[in-house]
């Protein structure tokens, strides 16, 4: 078990989150970590759904459990008056879920359902054709929630299995806010530290191959055409990411409308509301990913791809401006206070920190891991990482 | 552009030229120290010191939304949000972004019926070059026509987008049928063909028009120095007053007198939306609406969660929401229905489970759950600098200041009795209404 505990001034409230490290990268059946996470909070040996949800809603607490790709687990915000209740609470419904039938076969039948919306949107449909284009056969190039079909064939002994084994994998908490450090730690100890772990762990996922070099997905009712293109990169803890950060501010992930590609197709030819670029877009334990998407007209979508294209083939030839890196690493380093205002964020940020082993809460490492970064090495990382001749796009048509 | 913009006034405007407003030193609804200023330009001045980190925001909300435009040329409220970064005779196309980015801040507009609001968060030691740059906005806005038909493009196709989206659409449409004929039924964006019809100079009227500081609420939030009002007074204190006269409220008189049905086809899921006409932000029945609304939708114990979600399965989730306009307010329960159940039966219980608020009132319980929820809410939502700053912000250009607090404190004195007054007056779909559907396409005849 890791522990981070922080106290954060300013509005009287307190975050803790609790987490085990297994999610759908690690599930065998599609859907059971979500549905696994989700029924965390669906009863307890003491308590079932509704005197949780009473009581927490009773005391003005937002409760959740949730489950995503690489772990579930609890978070709970609540007025800092009540950190003993908050703690007490999470901890029972992490280690002490019940799993009853019923509650199971909603929250499966709820998640096929919210599946089906999501469909519903264009974007998003074609996001998840570039998802499976890129990691096939991982489990990212699935959505988290799986299919209708594995979702509905979830049993409570599913959830349960899960939940033993994704104990196995140990568990990370933080606790934010306006409290007592020392009080916090003693407690989260005390209700924590029995926490069993005898199950075997999960076996990593085979690794991502991906499909052909272009994907069309026919949008039922859309005006817009989508356009994702990009191809995986470099996990989380890779030494090149802070480098990779700073290519993605360089191409359009940086304030308002500044980057390459929103310049171009935005600003320039007006081709699209919206315009971005990432490098390392969803990147943790498996690689992330290149990306860049762009919402326009059918009838620009081709000029739009030429532009994203020829922008990614000159990154890579002609390589930075000094200007370009100055200006990405001063955003970067910008937005570091904004990452750590609230106690929410900063619970968010220490069990990231944990997860990845990496010293997120100190703002001197990350700004020395910015400052030490110079053209040459920007550019070589762009060389190793960013490839114009394997991108792969994923274009949602309207039919 | 009226000559009057080429009235400057010298920047050594001290503090004892303009009025200290009545406002004070401490609300109930925010953290922080507050001070509320006029400038003798007629800019108010809000300076919320909050030094739980070492960030700033500053935002600038004008009194100018989309209820402000002139007929024909719906949207100009938002196509000039947009120009706004299309360049000034001081910062080029795009360069607002980059100086933005270049010093580690963000920087975002939106536009609504009421008001239209810019900001900056920055680094607590440089918010001042927003200053900078929203004067330059006000002064020399450049306004050029190819940017100004490559934003229209722009614009387009965010239209397109939202259109694209089910919830958004259904939404839109609901609104244009609620609020038929009064500026709230129209769409932020405007419509395809009034873009098409509005130009620079239509643009540049409306600028003309609003964005004058004596129709202006400026709100810095953040960890402040002592000299942050001397740095506003020497930027935007310079500028000249000028603006035109608002039209006042303007009640939402001709609304619908029964239930109307509206039905779209669009996407595999059924998505329903109810919405009643409610009293605007300032009404004193507006915070005892709140906490019914919470009553009915807010969290897994609300009624309508409660019973459509949780124990008959009907629907994936299922929600109230109260908005709050200077001229009225909007009440809605929308709710995306489990594939499968019949949307008709979920229509019907939404409308019971409304209608039980009369005959079945909340227990004492019941209610300080729902009042815990709200307060703890309201806390939970106002942690950043940034979101303490918009809700100031847009409190001050709406109505008052003291509306955050007044709000707050009359939803926590809510009783039962008071809920069930305020619920008789609007919780009555059958006085009027809009339910709209979207339903799958697959089971249209």
């Amino acid at each position: 078990m890791k522990v981070r505990v922080r106290r954060v001034e300013g509005s009287p409230v307190v975050a803790v989150r609790l987490s085990l490290q297994a999610g759908a990268r690690e599930e065998v059946l599609p859907g059971q970590s979500l549905v696994t996470g989700r029924m965390l909070a669906e009863g307890t040996s003491r308590r079932d759904w509704r005197r949780i949800a009473e009581e927490s809603e009773g005391k003005g607490m937002s409760l959740e459990s949730t489950g995503s790709f690489e772990s579930i687990g609890v978070s709970v915000d609540a007025l800092s008056q009540d950190w003993e209740l908050a703690l007490e609470w999470a901890a029972e419904i992490l280690l002490d879920p019940k799993f009853p039938a019923d509650r199971c076969a909603w929250t499966a039948r709820q998640a096929a359902a919210e599946l089906e919306s999501l469909a519903d949107q264009p974007d998003v449909k074609t996001a998840w054709g570039f998802l499976e284009q890129l990691y096939t056969p991982h489990p990212r190039c699935r959505p988290v929630h799986g299919s209708i079909e594995s979702l509905l064939a979830l049993t409570p002994a599913d959830c349960a299995a899960f939940h033993r084994r994704a104990l196995a994998h140990g568990i990370l908490a933080s606790v934010t806010g306006m409290v007592d450090e020392d009080a916090v730690r003693d407690r989260l100890t005390s209700l924590l530290g029995t926490a069993p772990s005898d199950a075997e762990r999960y076996p990593e996922p085979r690794a991502p191959v991906g499909l052909g070099p272009r994907h069309v997905i026919s949008l039922e009712e859309s005006d817009q055409a989508h356009l994702y293109i990009g191809h995986l990169t470099v996990p989380r803890r890779h030494p090149d990411y802070a480098a990779l950060e700073v290519l993605a501010v360089i191409l359009g992930s940086g304030a308002g409308l500044t980057g390459r590609i929103p310049a171009r197709i935005r600003e320039r030819e007006g081709l699209a509301y919206t315009a971005y670029a990432q490098t390392t877009a969803g990147s943790g334990l498996d690689a992330g990913r290149l990306l860049m998407y762009v919402g326009t007209s059918p009838t620009t979508v081709e000029q739009a791809e030429r532009g994203v294209v020829e922008e990614i083939t000159r990154l890579v030839a002609d390589g930075i401006e000094d200007a370009e890196l100055e200006e990405a690493r001063a955003y970067l380093l910008g937005r570091e206070p904004f990452r750590r205002e609230t106690a929410r964020q900063w619970a968010d940020l220490l069990i990231e920190a944990e997860e990845y082993g990496i010293p997120l809460d100190d703002f001197e490492h990350r700004k020395a891991e910015l400052e030490a970064l110079d053209r040459p090495t920007v550019e070589a990382a762009a060389r190793r990482h960013v490839h114009p001749e394997a991108l792969r796009v994923t274009v949602g048509l309207p039919e | 552009m009226s000559s009057r913009l080429n009235r400057r006034r010298p920047s050594v405007a001290r503090r004892h030229h303009h009025a200290v407003l009545e406002a004070p030193a401490r609300l109930k609804s925010l953290p922080g120290e507050i001070r509320v200023e006029r400038l003798d330009n007629g800019l108010t001045v809000c300076l919320l010191t909050n030094r739980q980190a070492p960030v700033v925001t500053s935002a600038l909300f004008y009194r100018a939304g989309t209820r402000d435009e002139p007929a024909g040329h719906g949207g100009v409220a938002h196509f000039l949000e947009h120009m706004m970064f299309k360049g000034t005779a001081l910062y080029g196309p795009g360069e607002i972004d980059r100086i933005t980015q270049g010093l580690g801040g963000v920087n975002n507009a939106f536009t609504s019926h009421d008001a239209t609001a810019y900001y900056f968060n920055f680094a607590a030691d440089r918010w001042t070059e927003a200053l900078k740059i929203e004067k330059d906005r006000i002064e020399r806005l450049t306004l050029d026509p190819e940017h100004v038909a490559s934003e229209r493009q722009v614009i387009l196709e965010e239209i397109a987008m939202y259109e694209s989206e089910p919830w958004d659409s259904l939404e839109m449409a609901v609104h244009e049928r609620l609020f038929a004929g009064h500026s709230y039924g129209r769409p932020v964006l405007g419509t395809r063909e009034e873009l098409l019809a509005t130009n620079g100079t239509d643009l540049r009227d409306f600028h003309s028009r609003f964005y004058r500081p004596d129709n202006a609420v400026l709100v810095v939030a953040g960890d402040l120095g002592d000299d942050a009002l001397d740095a506003v007074e020497r930027t935007l204190g310079t500028l000249p007053a000028g603006a035109a006269p608002r039209h006042g409220p303007a009640p939402a008189d001709v609304l619908p007198t029964s239930l109307v049905r509206l039905e779209r086809r669009k996407g595999e899921v059924a998505r329903m939306m109810i919405a009643l006409p409610a009293p605007a932000g300032s009404h004193p029945d507006h915070p005892a609406l709140r906490l019914a609304s919470t009553l009915l939708g807010d969290g897994r114990t609300s009624r309508l969660q409660h019973a459509l979600v949780e124990d008959e399965q009907l629907c994936v989730w299922a929600s109230a929401d109260l908005s709050e306009g200077l001229d009225a307010s909007l009440l809605s329960f929308a709710a995306e229905v489990v594939p499968g159940v019949e949307p008709a039966r979920v229509e019907a219980r939404v409308l019971e489970l409304i209608a039980e608020v009369h005959t079945r009132p909340p227990s004492e319980e019941e209610l300080d759950r729902c009042r815990q929820m709200a307060a703890a809410d309201w806390v939970f939502g106002h942690e950043k600098v940034h979101q303490q700053a918009v809700s100031a912000g847009l409190a001050m250009a709406i109505f008052d200041l003291g509306h955050l607090d007044r709000h707050l404190v009359q939803l926590m004195a809510t009783g039962t009795d008071r809920l069930l007054e305020v619920a008789d007056r609007y919780l009555r779909p059958e006085r009027g209404g809009v339910v709209g559907w979207s339903l799958p396409k697959a089971g249209a005849a």
